[in-house]
């Protein structure tokens, strides 16, 4: 445990970190021509898709790739604002020397080698920390893969193109304690392009928290929801101060958390019942939910849930239309919806009267609406358009298995037009044709988020609910 | 902001606030508790029994001694003079046999709340996150079923309501199978004054509120037990 407090606390620096994000111009400390080295792989991808000045800097080298070369930071004869540095840990505190000479605004140290591997590191770790200390400079890092930013092609993610896939550009913002599971996590979201167009990974955390990042990415516009993934706070005292940002972000926008790290016993001493029961995961439960943090159980669940608070207006109530052509999906998802707290409401006699006019005689009109195995695209756009926009529902969740031969992928048209009532909606689609994927990929294009299975869309509109929710209760105690 | 009881506990090397001390605490909270009275000999205890009314508990104060079950230092379910007497001579004699260098203060004879449902309130200190308030059913299956709930300290009643009602224990608060509503409110006051009670007091490193005793909704609550565990700060 660091006796220290974090630097950004001190109030000294203000918050501004938006050279992390939004450098003009980026030095690569650490380059290198030798292929596969982290110096390598964050040179080319910075020279491939930096829209910005890009300075690469390595005393052994005149020039890379053809590419100029300088021996220091204070060689650059150009202003520098963000410098990546990765050379060997011993070599980082006369790196940042340099920088902070400079007059660099921001670092991101993705070299490892400091108090994560012991006492050696740690002494490296407090020389930089001592550097820093009368400097305005900012400091991701060190032991970090950095940050990711679609936009402006601002990647120090130090994995190859062909090992890791870069999502597209997006409003959805990572804030991830582990490189390795960001790295993942950005991988599996380029291949479903989901939309994570910021990511950031703080490693051993010396200066900027992730508080700060979470306070910073509320202020980005094109954030539209921020998900953490967390294995645990370091500093002490720094819990009240993530608590506190947590909630005024929460106002703002979605933020999703996924603790990592739940079952470690309990540290306290105990010496009375209340300690005995409180584990450290239990405190952390605790403090999300008074901060309006909507917690996840898995990295997998964190992202279903973003989608849909990215993508969907917010329900003003908690009434489901659960819309089927399978009776077995429909039952499925009316039981994750009912435990989550959601419910089905049955639709009123003159709207079932209404629908049996339209549906052929075996459909169920009660809600679920179940159009059977014998459906057509017009089916559903007939249940959406007569019940969705009425006061007896506040969202839908549509389950369209495609096997079934009177759906087409003009479905998704009908889908995409009921938009028009504001009102969320999910899509539960399941299966594993072409045809399937080619009707999935075409909603999500048009920001309806779909789910392989119930449980998965139905915990999705929770999520939805859940933010209503919280962000009027946090404005309420505001006001 | 530290309490004079708490002063003066660590000033005499105490760790642990006596139970009258524990209560006189709770009452400048505004923190309800069933009437007590601090006395020395079972004449004065009889008196105590019937101003604060039976039935009574007798419990041996010291500050020598943990567990107070362990060494025979309490009686309850006390409900006439004469128990009075028998209950004062068997406590003193079982601490003078089991505990025989405790140091004894004195004798306790507190109200007993009778038919509620008993739920723990309590707080420790986390040093990522300060000072942390958990609510939890109470009882000897606690620490089992860990239906628990926790916040940062200091709580507002919205956080109060629900740390109740993310527990199991509400089903209990709101009358499960006929039996009757509790006075929720009156714990969602013990709980926001007890936040700002160990906010207030850094020197106490945990506290127990065990058992609070929920009556019938429109009957309060009252606290029955209160730990309060002290570490000097410097």
């Amino acid at each position: 445990m660091a006796t220290e407090v974090l630097r950004g606390e001190s109030g000294l620096r203000g918050n501004n970190i938006d050279e992390l994000f939004h450098p003009s111009s980026v030095a690569v400390v650490g380059a290198t021509p030798k292929q596969g080295h982290v110096g390598y792989v964050i040179m080319v991808n910075l020279l491939g898709k930096f829209k910005g000045k890009v300075f690469l800097v390595n005393p052994r080298y005149d020039s890379i790739n053809g590419v100029k070369c300088y021996k220091g930071l204070t060689d650059v004869d150009d202003e520098v604002d963000l410098a990546v540095i990765a050379v060997p840990a011993p070599v980082v505190p006369q790196v940042v020397a340099d920088a902070v000479k400079k007059g660099v605004k921001a670092l991101i140290i993705i070299s490892g080698g400091f108090s994560e591997v012991g006492d050696e590191g740690r002494r490296l770790e407090d020389e930089v920390r001592s550097i820093i200390k009368d400097s305005k400079v900012r400091v991701l890092g060190p032991n970090c893969i950095g940050v990711y930013n679609a936009e402006n092609g601002l990647d120090t993610f130090f994995l190859p193109e062909d090992r890791m896939g870069r999502p597209p550009k997006g409003p959805i913002a990572l804030i991830s304690q582990s490189g390795a599971v960001a790295a993942a996590i950005l991988d599996w979201a380029s291949r479903r392009k989901l939309g994570i167009g910021l990511a950031v990974n703080y490693g051993n955390k010396i200066d900027v928290s992730e508080s700060e990042l979470l306070e910073y990415f509320a202020g980005n516009p094109n954030v539209k929801v921020i998900t953490i993934y967390m294995e645990g706070l370091k500093y002490p005292g720094e819990g009240l101060r993530f608590l506190e940002t947590a909630r005024k972000v929460a106002q703002v926008k979605p933020v999703i958390v996924y603790k990592a790290g739940r079952t470690k016993a309990s540290v306290h001493a105990v010496a009375s019942h209340t300690a005995a029961l409180a584990g450290d995961y239990e405190i952390y439960r605790g403090a999300f939910r008074q901060a309006g943090l909507i917690e996840a159980n898995s990295v997998r669940e964190m992202f279903d849930l973003a989608k849909a608070l990215a993508t969907q207006p917010l329900p003003r109530g908690k009434r489901v239309l659960v819309l089927t052509d399978s009776g077995g999906m429909g039952i499925q998802a009316v039981d994750t919806l009912s435990t989550l707290g959601l419910e089905v409401p049955e639709l009123p006699e003159t709207m079932q009267t209404m629908l049996r006019k339209y549906l052929p005689p075996l459909a169920i009109v009660r809600n679920p609406v179940d159009v059977t195995g014998s459906a057509t695209d017009e089916y559903y756009k007939i249940v959406l358009d007569s019940i969705l926009p009425t006061s007896y529902v506040d969202m839908a969740l549509i389950v369209a298995l495609m096997q079934i031969p009177g759906l087409t992928p003009n479905l998704v048209n009908y889908i995409i037009d009921a938009k028009r009532y504001g009102k969320p909606m999910v899509v539960v689609s399941f299966g594993g044709s072409a045809l399937m994927e080619k009707f999935n990929d075409a909603l999500e294009n048009s920001g309806i988020p779909v789910y392989a299975t119930p449980d998965r869309g139905a915990r999705a509109l929770w999520a939805l609910v859940e933010y209503s929710r919280i962000r009027k209760m946090l404005r309420e105690e505001v006001e | 902001m530290t309490h004079d009881l708490v002063v003066k506990a660590l000033s005499e090397g105490r760790f642990k606030l006596l139970d009258h001390e524990a209560y006189q605490l709770l009452e400048a909270y505004g923190i309800p508790t069933p009437g007590y009275r601090v006395v020395s000999n079972y004449e004065e205890a009889i008196k105590a029994a019937n101003e604060v009314g039976y039935p009574v508990a007798i419990k041996v104060i010291s500050p020598d001694i943990m567990h107070k079950t362990d060494v025979g230092g309490v009686a309850l379910n006390i409900s006439s003079d004469d128990e009075v007497k028998r209950a004062c001579q068997e406590v003193s004699s079982n601490v003078k046999r089991l505990a025989p260098y405790a140091r004894v203060f004195g004798y306790l004879v507190q109200h007993m709340v009778q038919g509620g449902l008993e739920v723990i309130v309590g707080g420790l200190r986390d040093s990522i996150f300060g000072t942390v308030v958990l609510f939890g059913m109470g009882g000897v299956l606690t620490e089992l079923y860990r239906d628990t709930s926790m916040r940062i300290a200091p709580i507002t009643e919205d956080d109060a309501l629900s740390m109740v009602k993310e527990t199991k224990a509400y089903q209990l608060i709101i009358g499960y199978r006929g039996m009757p509503r509790r006075d929720i409110y009156s714990l969602v006051d013990i709980m926001v004054k007890f936040s700002r009670l160990i906010v207030d007091n850094p020197q106490i490193s945990e506290a127990d509120l065990n058992p609070v005793i929920m009556l019938e909704n429109g009957k309060g609550s009252y606290v029955v037990d209160a730990r309060f565990m002290l570490k000097p700060r410097n």
